[in-house]
């Protein structure tokens, strides 16, 4: 017996000193504590996953960059020119500019950027500009000169995207130059630098002193890791976190509730995205117009948005938001109705007989498979409110939620009727997935193969992607647009709108930025 | 005793190997394809050609058999592959992550067993009085309690309510306690119960009645004789705890964002990151195998009967 309490008393000891061990002290003071659902990742400013947007933005940055507005303006390049003939542009850098590392900042390190992420071409293959860069070079010590082998309007979006084409310390590259394979230290140019990845834990970021422009307003920015949506609202209730930032941090419910909550400020965004359902033109009853217009008036937006969103995001009739460049067009919005819904079916043969519930054509019923990701909570719950609207015109949804890579196959194959398609938010829009819409893997790409006039629009798309002439692209994107929305390929049902959740009496000058994955950490403060 | 250990040491080859063909084909043969999983957490958009690439970068364009037996070759090295979603070597993150669900699941067992023995021996000695009806009650409740809602209801009240508590992380002691408790409260539980009838048992036995005739105090027949020969099928119930604990922890490290190898695991998951999936339920069964055979030495140990019986079969 005695044995036993020795045993306990040990046992007990060993795992007080392992707790003291494993303890780590916050300094809150001037620090802003984030949380995200992993560890932002290595930072290798020119990939992907797992490296997170919202970190790299904070560390690296573009040539130029997007406005809140939506235009284009200087970063790392003050100012900038094109050729008439839009095939050379030279960039002038400013010159004030260093590392967070100490190495100065000029076209020479421009240019190894650009060689590295050139050099991984296939990778970025995704994004318009990197198939038209024909060469580059830099010319000056802070004169840089891209030249493209076609004119491509969106260029300067494409640079200032948050990936792959920010600038990294040349100190910081691996010895073959070959960034694709890791990157020594993460060092750029931004108001922030990484000090610190606790695996599993946190991620320290400290402002970069270094930094040319205004620095940022608190020394400190720390990322902790809550993979719980739940846990991260308990956290910020309990104040352990200053901020919940974004999309999906937080379910709408949660969101909701905290924004009743006294003394905490939940602010929404503007739109950035649109929650859209992309309907197959080539397959089955959705490759009749009608049907898919039926889709399109018998969606109850406004019950689903209250029902699902609990009222937080804003209604979409259109595959862009109108406050995305080129994109304000007036298109006419299906109207919520029902009895137009049942009206069109009827005209297109699939008539509901009496006594039953769905309607059938030659003896075929009106069924249609609505694809989704299985796990995902809303998206499950938007394709069930849609299901029950569609089922009341007699239009039978069978639901396919399905775990990621089924989905992504379906999409790759098109095997689907009505599938669900987020667009991409500011600052892909219109532009890069537009020109996604030209690349067989993409959902659009399937949805769209059945219109008789895709050879058209793809024509238009490549055509507006090369135009200088702005009223010119205005009219092409008006034309594919337009073309999209009449033969109702789209189900769009809200715009993604942020929330943003904090205390006013710890954060201050909280904000949005213009970008979906851009954190304007730099102008907040804490009290 | 050495016999015995090796024994069932060598017993374990065969188990694990099996394990391992299991997990492999269950990963291999099911509707998931790991080139897919691959392509989309690295963002590349699934063309043929890409997908054809994948499946060669991955070796998935092989016979299962070759894929297995150079996956086997490789995982004897402790070489799993690199994470589709981190790109770095499997091995290092799940042993980052190992002690800290070892941590965990070490707290979790001195609660079980600090908190059920002396709840146990209370039921037992009062029995059919007010200590034993609530230990019962207790026991109905912590059995019958899902941990993730134990640990959400616990969060609310001593993290959001009251403040006493951080809702999550490592940290010092303060931190462990909520997610420890609401692994072990089941079985702390079962436990409690288990000790109480055991207990209850050994005091209609013959050598507690000859103690009694003997004259012995009481305090000392309920330690010397019930209780010690009732915590041996306790020894065996945590053997089996172990597992339970274990699968609790998966629960809340999620919950109280613990940095342990079960939410590491939940997050190979959900991405379908086939590398981390295969070495985490390989490491597991590994740990787990382990501490039930860990259980069967201590239970050799005590019991002479078990340690005899063994060694009479090994001389047969």
């Amino acid at each position: 017996m005695r044995l036993l309490y020795a045993f306990m008393a040990a046992w007990c000891l060993t795992f007080g000193l392992a707790g003291s061990l494993f303890a780590q002290n916050i300094d809150r003071e001037d620090t802003i504590i984030f949380s995200c659902l992993s560890n932002v990742g290595p930072l290798n400013p020119h990939l992907y996953s797992p490296n997170q947007m919202f970190a790299q933005s904070m560390v690296y940055e573009p040539l130029v960059k997007l406005k809140p507005d939506g235009s284009i303006g200087p970063a790392l390049a003050e100012k900038w020119a094109i050729s008439d003939d839009g095939l050379h542009y030279t960039f002038y850098l400013r010159r004030d500019v260093r590392f967070s590392d100490g190495e100065p900042f000029n076209a020479e390190a421009v240019a190894k950027n650009f060689e590295a992420v050139m050099g991984n071409a296939e990778r970025h293959k995704w994004l318009g500009v990197t198939g038209k860069i024909a060469g580059f070079e830099a010319v000056g010590p802070y004169e840089f000169k891209l030249t493209l082998n076609s004119p491509y309007y969106p260029c300067l979006e494409d640079l200032s995207l948050p990936r792959p084409f920010r600038m990294l310390s040349p100190a910081a590259f691996p010895d073959d130059g070959d960034t694709s394979k890791g990157i020594k230290t993460p060092a750029g140019t931004g108001p922030w630098r990484l000090a610190k990845i606790a695996l599993g834990e946190y991620d320290l970021f400290e402002r970069n002193e270094l930094y040319w422009g205004e620095k940022a307003k608190v020394s400190k920015v720390l990322v902790s890791v809550i993979p719980d949506p739940v846990s991260r609202a308990l956290a910020f209730e309990t104040g352990e976190i200053d901020l919940i930032y974004g999309l999906g941090q937080i379910n709408f419910d949660t969101f909701d509730r905290l924004r009743q909550t006294p003394k905490v400020s939940a602010e929404i965004s503007g739109p950035m995205g649109t929650m859209a359902a992309a309907i197959n033109t080539a397959k089955g009853p959705a490759a009749e117009l009608k049907v898919r217009k039926a889709l399109n008036h018998l969606t109850d937006k406004a019950a689903l948005i209250k029902g699902v969103t609990l009222g937080t995001q804003p209604r979409a009739e259109t595959l862009f938001a109108p406050e995305v460049p080129y994109c304000d067009l007036n298109l006419r919005p299906y109207e919520y109705d029902s009895a137009k819904a049942a009206a069109l079916l009827d005209e297109a043969g699939w008539k509901l007989a009496p006594g039953q519930k769905i309607r059938e054509k030659n003896g075929q019923p009106l069924v249609m498979d609505f694809c989704f990701v299985g796990n995902n909570a809303a998206h499950k719950a938007i394709a069930e409110v849609v299901q029950a609207q569609a089922g009341r015109v007699g239009l039978a949804l069978n639901l396919v939620g399905e775990e990621e890579d089924s989905f992504y196959r379906r999409q790759k194959d098109g095997d689907f009727h009505i599938i669900l398609n987020p667009t991409w938010g500011p600052p892909f829009e219109p532009h890069a997935l537009v020109s996604s819409m030209l690349l067989p893997a993409h959902a659009d790409f399937m949805a769209q193969a059945g219109l008789t006039m895709k050879a058209d629009i793809d024509a238009r798309i490549n055509e507006v992607l090369a135009t200088t002439d702005k009223a010119v692209r205005q009219k092409l994107y008006r034309d594919i647009l337009t073309m999209l929305h009449e033969q109702a390929v789209y189900l769009p049902l809200f715009h993604d709108a942020l929330f943003m959740v904090y205390r006013p009496e710890r954060l201050q000058n909280a904000r949005f930025g213009a970008e979906r994955s851009y954190i304007p950490f730099e102008e907040f403060s804490v009290k | 005793m050495l016999k015995f250990i090796i024994k069932r040491l060598l017993t374990l080859v065969p188990l694990l190997l099996a394990v391992s063909v299991v997990v492999f084909l269950l990963l291999r043969l099911g509707p998931n394809d790991p080139a897919m999983s691959y392509l989309r957490l690295s963002n590349i958009p699934p063309t043929d050609a890409a997908l054809a690439e994948a499946r060669a970068t991955l070796g998935l364009d092989r016979p299962v058999a070759v894929q297995y037996f150079a996956w086997l070759g490789r995982a004897l090295r402790l070489d799993f592959g690199i994470s589709y979603v981190t790109k770095a070597p499997v091995t290092d993150h799940l042993l980052h992550y190992l002690p800290n669900t070892l941590y965990l699941a070490g707290v979790s067992i001195l609660m079980t067993i600090g908190l059920s023995l002396p709840l146990g021996i209370m039921a037992a000695r009062y029995q059919g009085r007010w200590p034993d009806h609530l230990s019962r009650a207790l026991a109905y409740i912590g059995v019958s309690t899902p941990s993730f809602w134990l640990a959400f209801l616990m969060i609310m009240l001593f993290s959001v309510k009251l403040g006493w508590l951080p809702t999550r992380g490592l940290g010092g002691l303060s931190h462990v306690i909520m997610p420890a408790f609401s692994v072990a409260l089941m079985s702390l539980c079962i436990n409690m119960r288990l000790i109480r009838g055991n207990m209850l048992e050994q005091t209609h036995t013959r050598q507690v009645l000859y103690a009694r005739i003997r004259g012995v105090k009481e305090g000392y027949i309920t330690r010397g004789h019930v209780l010690k020969n009732s915590l041996i099928p306790v020894v065996t119930a945590l053997g089996m705890h172990i597992g339970e604990i274990l699968g609790g922890a998966v629960v809340a490290e999620v919950i109280f964002a613990w940095p342990g190898v079960g939410r590491y695991m939940v997050s190979a998951i959900f991405n379908r990151d086939f590398p981390v999936m295969q070495c985490f339920i390989l490491m597991m069964t590994t740990i787990f195998v382990l501490c039930n055979l860990f259980t069967d030495i201590l239970y050799a140990a005590i019991d002479p009967r078990m340690r005899l019986a063994n060694e009479g079969s090994g001389n047969d």
